[in-house]
């Protein structure tokens, strides 16, 4: 019985098992099909895109490299994880305020727009397919404009509330993100399908590193030290034209 | 000011006024020439309603090697009561190689209160060579307009740790200068018009965005701290004159 116990406590035997709807879950709700608008964003690299500072694979891979670990690691990530304990809790009150510093960490108007958007598009999407309780609640905060409804936010509440283990949850949220930015640079550098699938591949190794770095971090450690793009974020507002919306 | 409470080697001077103008101009003075290892700066400023000052430090805020391995702590804490208006510009924080800070900066303002408020971070004592030498930078800056928080702007700079002139980061920026702004009459500020305004040379960065309210941010990523500081201060004296 004490091995049994000793086990449920182990990190690796709980947290990182995922059942096979759990799995399937998460792979939909980050196809490129799922309808949030993700591929729509770019949170500030069309700026670096149109300053022709990203012109190589490596380049991107650089880029997304820093925004992973010096953005979303120490942001959203955290966020979701936070938003997650919260949801299990069912701590309304903690989940209010992750959700008004997840707005307040955001500074560039256009990425804090994206985060809303997304949410929103997100629980729309979700809802209909008979989503747990605690979820439609939020839903009700959003819907009466009590709250903006960030994705982060959403999506750690929707996470804790389908049988997805936090680990996974971040992880596939990193690894999605990162896949979008890749697919939006093919789009607009442009690059070639394959070099795309080769900067994703070079970047999943970083994800599940950052994915067990979140999970040692806790609301103290959110920061953003990647100020060349959220100052990205800034100018693209006012850039001549554009392909996306941030 | 109706209470002064001061403790060496932090000071406020007397309140000074510019002829008819009813802004009361205090002086924060640092006499001890820096902070060093394990060093803690408290400083809480309160305006009464309607009231309106400008706060001026008198030099840099120098970090010194934490030789003890402590880490120096700054609290600035700030309330706002309706319709009162604060302008503060602020000099730069330095940090010396091997200094450890830490800087918790907290605005609680009325939704009809004004604040402006600037600071500029160098990256140690540069004409000495002295660039992202320190140990660690850690600031918590946050804006709380009636209770909701509208800004949070966290720096966790370890140099040691992690490259900061990474695609991204700060590249090969080296100050960092920020301004924020929230008034009633931030609404009325033309942020595309001030944007384009904007200077933009070799080595210099810089963004304007609206948060969340009524409020403004501008940010700067330079080379050259003097070309950021002049651009700094024309956009600063813009905003003043705007709300």
């Amino acid at each position: 019985m004490k091995q049994l116990k000793d086990d449920s406590n182990n990190h690796s035997n709980t947290a990182d098992t995922l059942t096979d709807l759990a799995l399937l879950r998460l792979i939909q709700i980050h196809d490129s099909a799922f309808p949030i608008g993700s591929f729509t964003q770019t949170y500030g690299m069309e700026t670096y895109i149109q300053e022709d500072v990203i012109r190589t694979k490596e380049d991107l891979v650089a880029y997304c490299t820093s925004f992973l670990f010096q953005n979303l690691v120490r942001g959203d990530a955290i966020l979701i994880q936070e938003a997650y304990a919260a949801a299990q809790e069912q701590d309304i009150e903690r989940l209010l305020y992750l959700e008004q510093l997840c707005g307040a960490i955001k500074l560039a108007k256009e990425s804090r727009e994206a985060s809303v958007k997304l949410g929103r598009q997100f629980i729309k999407t979700v809802s209909p397919l008979g989503t747990d309780g605690f979820l439609t609640d939020w839903k009700a905060r959003i819907d009466s404009k009590e709250i903006k409804g960030h994705y982060a936010i959403l999506y750690g509440i929707y996470s804790a509330t389908t049988g997805v283990s936090a680990h996974h949850a971040v992880m596939t949220y990193l690894f999605a993100s990162l896949n979008g930015l890749v697919q939006n640079a093919v789009r607009a550098v442009p690059f070639g399908q394959t070099t795309g699938v080769q900067a994703t591949y070079e970047l999943i190794g970083q994800v599940t590193e950052a994915a067990k770095l979140v999970a040692t971090l806790t609301e103290t450690d959110i920061s953003n030290n990647a100020l060349g793009i959220e100052l990205a974020s800034m100018k693209h507002e006012y850039l001549f034209s554009r392909l996306f919306i941030s | 000011m109706p209470h002064v409470f001061q403790q060496p080697p932090l000071k406020a001077s007397r309140e000074l006024y510019e002829g008819k103008d009813p802004t009361a101009t205090v002086y924060i003075m640092e006499s001890s020439g820096g902070m060093v290892a394990g060093d803690r700066n408290d400083i809480t400023v309160k305006l009464a309603p309607n009231s309106s000052v400008r706060l001026v430090q008198q030099s840099a805020l120098k970090i010194y090697p934490s030789h003890t391995g402590d880490t120096c702590v700054q609290t600035i804490n700030v309330e706002l009561g309706e319709q009162a208006r604060l302008e503060w510009m602020p000099e730069v924080i330095i940090p010396f190689v091997d200094a450890k800070f830490r800087a918790d900066t907290t605005l609680r303002i009325a939704s009809d209160a004004t604040i402006l408020w600037g600071e500029i971070v160098a990256p140690g004592r540069e004409k000495r060579g002295e660039i992202f030498n320190y140990q660690s930078f850690h600031t918590n800056f946050k804006i709380f307009v009636e209770d909701e928080l509208i800004a949070f702007d966290s720096l966790h700079f370890s140099p040691k740790e992690a490259a900061l002139s990474d695609i991204g980061v700060l590249e090969d920026a080296m100050y960092i200068g920020s301004i924020w702004l929230v008034s009633p009459k931030a609404v009325d500020v033309d942020v595309r018009a001030i944007q384009e305004t904007l200077r933009v040379d070799a080595g210099l960065k810089s963004g304007m965005t609206r948060l969340e309210g009524n409020a403004i941010h501008c940010r700067w990523l330079a080379v050259d701290q003097w070309t950021m500081q002049e651009d700094m201060k024309r956009v600063y004296a813009l905003l003043a004159a705007n709300v």
